[in-house]
């Protein structure tokens, strides 16, 4: 730790140093395809904002007016207000899941090699794949959900088909698809609590849920705020599995504001409206990410 | 308690409770992984055998029909095409964040911080947003649906650059300072010395960031015109319900058969390579 | 309105100037062509035709295309498809179009590209066609009217290749089981349900086969109020495109027909994902759907015939769409009339695709061959979707806005604003002023 503090200190050149004209060149490789392909064009979406533009043709001045639109319509309040759903749902669970799973796996039980294994690997899989595989599992009628859930006398549930459930059957996948990210980070920063510490605490007489609160829990601290940015950042974002599992259905119910972008723009071709709406969700996913950050007082 | 099972539980640091949270626990992992036994178990059904009210988790009759089938598609073309993508996407990725993190921890320039507050900050905009002016001017310059339009927009992966950063701020200044004494420059001592020092994190970005590209799915969906430039997950998403409109003569057989060969290069990637994983994650997020 | 006409026509001289100016900059690049590869002395010439058919039609149309491309070995023209998924097929043809790469000629659908016509992406084909020696008086009336746009010179915009309608598929297996007489399927409305109900199965109250095949959501319920809320004198704009919603009591009246499928005569149910499978698998027994689904159909042995859609209202009407070619602007506008003699070829030698591919044929001299009912799928499951193209009138409204007036679609305005109703969410009266404040501001838009 120290060593890194000291060539972080080293780094922000607080001893007066040359100018390292390499260093641009070493850069440039990167940073030339990094603007060029990355943000130019997000800087150009944002100028379209402020058009109407369909391609063809060039952009035409609006001003505000994609905004106002953007504020008066209804299905943009349904995605904003779904994504906050969504984030209730998938970020406590992928967070408490996460935690408990590296809990198990961090101890020395046979086969926890498996189970990290296990654990993890859904997060490798394409977009592609859920939407195939988590449509047939949440099938109402012949889908193996439902089917364990009769024997527990439950009704089938019409996971993706009904207002009532759909954003709730794809949190389910989307639970499945992002937990091993969280997972993975818990486990490693459980892995670098000194085996000492915990010793320690055992000859002292303290019980499990005694070292969970008082030894683990404060160290995991900063990985528990990070875990919950990065799956709030990408929670908002929600997409690929919105469009492969449901399409935004049924009556918008599951959509998501990027979903609804997508549809503004390649389906119905209307990219400054489809642009405002993005910078709507780019201003709340840094307001989100600002507030976190002076809430949690952790530097991310 | 048998004597051995005292030794096993004193070796492995456990107590009594462990006894039974351990199966709980490998009870829940392979729920976990119970998607994937669904998937590769329904596409080896006769379509007939899908939608039954009996599970069955192991088919009663085996088929290979449903993976012949999707051979009819040019999957060959589209895993091919992954490959490519992917691979020199993951190549000049890792290749030019190395560079990249490399300078921005241990060298001296104006800037320097600026740039890489935005490198971070690129994390936060809606990619989505763009995606058309990106479409454009790859339109335009007669590039669409090609590999450099695959793999271009694909470089520019900031989290290689982060791992890397991380990785040199911790480098030993001695090793440097050696050959600094020996005369080397600045790019000798990348190319000579640091990189070659930067295994690990390499192998962690490399590992991460080709399974992203080999996933990656908005981009190729838009930029590819034509069906010989598909990458697979955008092939076999015609296979989906909601996207595709083949499952309506297919079934749900033949998408799974799809889905399994789509995903057995990412997950094979990752159990062999499975420690390197973990490591990039960790390293590219927590050590601060 | 004049104000806007003169709008409009400013806007669209300012448009084609960019585009002239964006078509002459992209000659001047010298980067290889996006698939259109111009003739050059000696060379063939090499049309290329963007398609989004994707199911087994699309194996049908590509046969199409390889003979074209067999009569024309020796000739210096070739066709090159290349197919496009549905979905983003219109931003990739603006895409193309913008640079100056467009393909030649693509798949369109009457009334759907009024946007396209206005930006030009699309160009008007009346002269090109005189050119060519193609007979439009062979095309079916109705056919040629539903390619043109009123709003932009009523000029034609399409060649038109099939005609589709939607018409009730039903499954004779569920027909023979409820005692029911297959020769004489449901005429009217008060027939429909008692078939429905018929062959409906329910475990206790909740429907596990549904008599009349109906999703919860997406396009299935929105079709069909559509044809039913038409049926009952409901008109989604005037016929000036002036006024939106011409007697919203019937389309409420058709809103609360679909709702009793589910709720009070307990015929359908929700809980479908995949109506295409469901049907399929026999999930459901009569199930309105277009002919490109018979090839799929058949193809898997499902026992099932196809009847006329029923006289539910005081109008007899059904579901219209029409398929037809477009052609692209080109930088080198030398290539239409090359394109056209292609289109011309395979309109003219249709007979392959209206018998064998999908819908009835809009032309006269294929429907009168005697060979037209014996080839293809027998008529028993295709002859209602050429018999039934004599009622089928609800198609596209031909306005920019368009799209949020379609009613085969799954998540449309339309569509969003009706899953409300159907999951009882919203009710009929709101709903009702929703889509008639949309869609008049729609028709302002022009």
């Amino acid at each position: 730790m120290s060593a890194a503090a000291h060539s972080v200190d080293d780094a922000r050149g607080r001893t007066p140093r040359e100018i390292d004209k390499a260093g641009y060149v070493l850069v440039a490789f990167f940073a030339i395809p990094f603007f060029l392909f990355n943000i130019m064009p997000v800087l150009f979406g944002f100028y379209v904002a402020f058009t109407r533009w369909s391609i063809v043709g060039s952009p035409k001045w609006e001003g505000l007016r994609n905004f106002t639109r953007a504020f008066n319509d209804q299905w943009v309040a349904v995605a904003f207000k779904n994504i906050l759903l969504y984030g209730l749902i998938i970020v406590p669970c992928v967070t408490v899941l996460g935690l408990l799973f590296a809990l198990f796996v961090n101890k020395r039980y046979p086969l926890s090699g498996l189970a990290r294994t296990l654990f993890f690997a859904p997060t490798v899989v394409s977009a592609t794949v859920i939407g195939l595989v988590w449509v047939w599992l949440l099938d109402t009628q012949f889908g193996l959900v439902n089917h364990y859930l009769s024997f527990f006398g439950i009704d089938n549930i019409p996971w993706l088909t009904s207002t009532r459930w759909s954003l709730v059957g794809v949190s389910i996948a989307s639970v499945w698809w992002d937990l091993g990210l969280a997972f993975v980070l818990f486990l490693a920063a459980l892995q670098d609590i000194p085996g000492e510490i915990n010793d320690a605490a055992i000859v002292d007489g303290a019980n499990r849920w005694q070292r969970f609160r008082y030894v683990i829990l404060p160290h995991l601290r900063p990985v528990i705020s990070m875990v919950v940015t990065l799956q709030l950042i990408s929670t908002l974002r929600i997409f690929s599995q919105v469009y492969v599992m449901t399409n935004g259905g049924p009556a918008s119910s599951s959509s998501s504001p990027i979903h609804y972008i997508y549809s503004m723009a390649i389906v119905r071709n209307l990219f400054g409206y489809a642009s405002a709406i993005a910078i709507l969700l780019f201003a709340l996913i840094l307001a989100i990410t600002f507030a976190q950050r002076f809430l949690l007082k952790e530097r991310v | 308690m048998p004597q051995w099972l005292e030794r096993e539980l004193e070796e492995r640091r456990l107590n009594r409770l462990d006894l039974l949270i351990w199966p709980v626990g490998l009870a829940v992992a392979t729920l976990w992984a119970l998607p994937f036994v669904w998937m590769v178990s329904t596409s080896f059904k006769f379509p007939a055998d899908v939608m039954t009210q009996d599970i069955e988790w192991l088919p009663s009759r085996v088929t290979f029909d449903n993976y012949i089938k999707v051979f009819e598609y040019p999957v060959v073309r589209w895993g091919i095409n992954s490959l490519i993508q992917a691979t020199l996407a993951t190549f000049f990725c890792v290749l030019f964040g190395a560079m990249a993190g490399y300078a921005l921890a241990r060298m001296h320039f104006p800037g320097r911080n600026l740039l890489f507050v935005i490198f971070l900050a690129s994390l936060m905009i809606p990619v989505e947003v763009s995606v058309i002016p990106l479409l454009l001017a790859f339109v335009k310059v007669g590039w669409a649906s090609s590999y450099q339009a695959l793999i271009l927009p694909a470089i520019g992966n900031v989290f290689s650059v982060y791992i890397f950063r991380q990785f040199f701020l911790t480098f030993p200044a001695e090793l440097e300072d050696a050959a600094k004494m020996d005369g080397a420059g600045p790019f000798n001592l990348f190319f000579r010395i640091a990189l070659p020092l930067a295994r690990a994190p390499a192998i962690a970005a490399s590992v991460i960031i080709f399974t992203l590209n080999w996933n990656s799915f908005l981009w190729p969906l838009l930029v590819t015109f034509d069906e010989s430039m598909k990458t697979l997950p955008v092939g076999v998403a015609a296979f989906t319900p909601v996207v595709g409109t083949r499952t309506q003569i297919e079934g749900y057989s033949v998408a799974m058969a799809a889905v399994t060969i789509l995903s057995i290069p990412s997950l094979l990637l990752f159990c062999f390579l499975q420690r390197y994983f973990i490591q990039g994650i960790s390293q590219g997020s927590i050590k601060q | 309105m004049s104000v806007r006409t003169t709008l409009n026509g400013t806007s669209a001289l300012n448009r084609r100037g960019l585009l002239k100016t964006a078509g002459a900059a992209a000659a001047l690049l010298a980067a290889p062509r996006l698939a259109t590869r111009r003739a050059s002395a000696g060379n063939p010439i090499e049309i290329v035709h963007w398609s989004w058919l994707a199911a087994s039609d699309g194996e049908i149309w590509a046969r199409m295309i390889a003979d074209f491309n067999e009569a024309h070995k020796d000739k210096g023209v070739q066709i090159k498809m290349e197919v496009v998924p549905e979905e983003q097929y219109v931003t990739k043809v603006l895409a193309a179009v913008a640079t100056g790469k467009a393909p030649d000629f693509g798949w369109g659908t009457a009334g759907k590209g009024a946007q396209l016509a206005r930006d030009e992406v699309v160009i008007p084909l009346d002269d090109l066609v005189a050119k060519a020696g193609l007979d439009i008086a062979d095309f079916s009336a109705s056919s040629i009217a539903a390619s043109r746009y009123p709003k932009y010179d009523n000029k034609m915009f399409m060649i038109p290749m099939d005609l589709m309608s939607l018409q009730p598929e039903i499954n004779l297996d569920h027909v023979k089981e409820a005692g029911l007489d297959a020769a004489n399927p449901p005429a009217d409305g008060a027939t429909l349900l008692e078939w429905a109900k018929a062959m409906t199965k329910r475990d206790g109250d909740k429907v596990t086969r549904s008599g009349i095949m109906m999703t919860g959501s997406g396009v299935q319920p929105t079709v069909t109020w559509g044809i039913v809320a038409e049926q009952m004198g409901f008109k989604r704009a005037s016929d000036d495109l002036k006024t939106a919603c011409v007697n919203p009591e019937a389309g409420k009246q058709a809103m609360q027909w679909v709702l009793d499928l589910f709720d009070k005569h307990k015929v359908s149910t929700r809980d479908v994902t995949d109506r295409y499978k469901a049907f399929g698998t026999g999930q459901g027994s009569i199930f309105w759907t277009g002919p490109w689904t018979l090839n799929g159909y058949v193809g898997q042995k499902l026992p099932f015939k196809t009847a006329l859609f029923p006289k539910i209202g005081d109008k007899h009407v059904t579901y219209f769409e029409g398929g037809g070619l477009e052609l692209y602007q080109q930088s080198d506008t030398g290539r239409y009339e090359a394109t056209m003699q292609a289109v011309k070829w395979l309109s003219d030698n249709s007979f392959l695709w209206t018998t064998v591919g999908r819908g009835a044929s809009p032309r006269k001299s294929i429907l009168e061959r005697p060979d037209y009912k014996t080839t293809g799928n027998s008529w028993d499951v295709r002859g209602a979707f050429v018999d039934g193209m004599d009622f089928a009138s609800v198609g596209e409204i031909p306005v920019v806005n368009g799209p949020n007036f379609t009613i085969y679609s799954g998540g449309n305005f339309l569509a969003k604003t009706l899953e409300g109703v159907w999951s009882g969410q919203t009710s009929i009266d709101a709903a009702m002023t929703q889509i008639q404040t949309q869609w008049q501001a729609d028709l302002d838009e022009g």
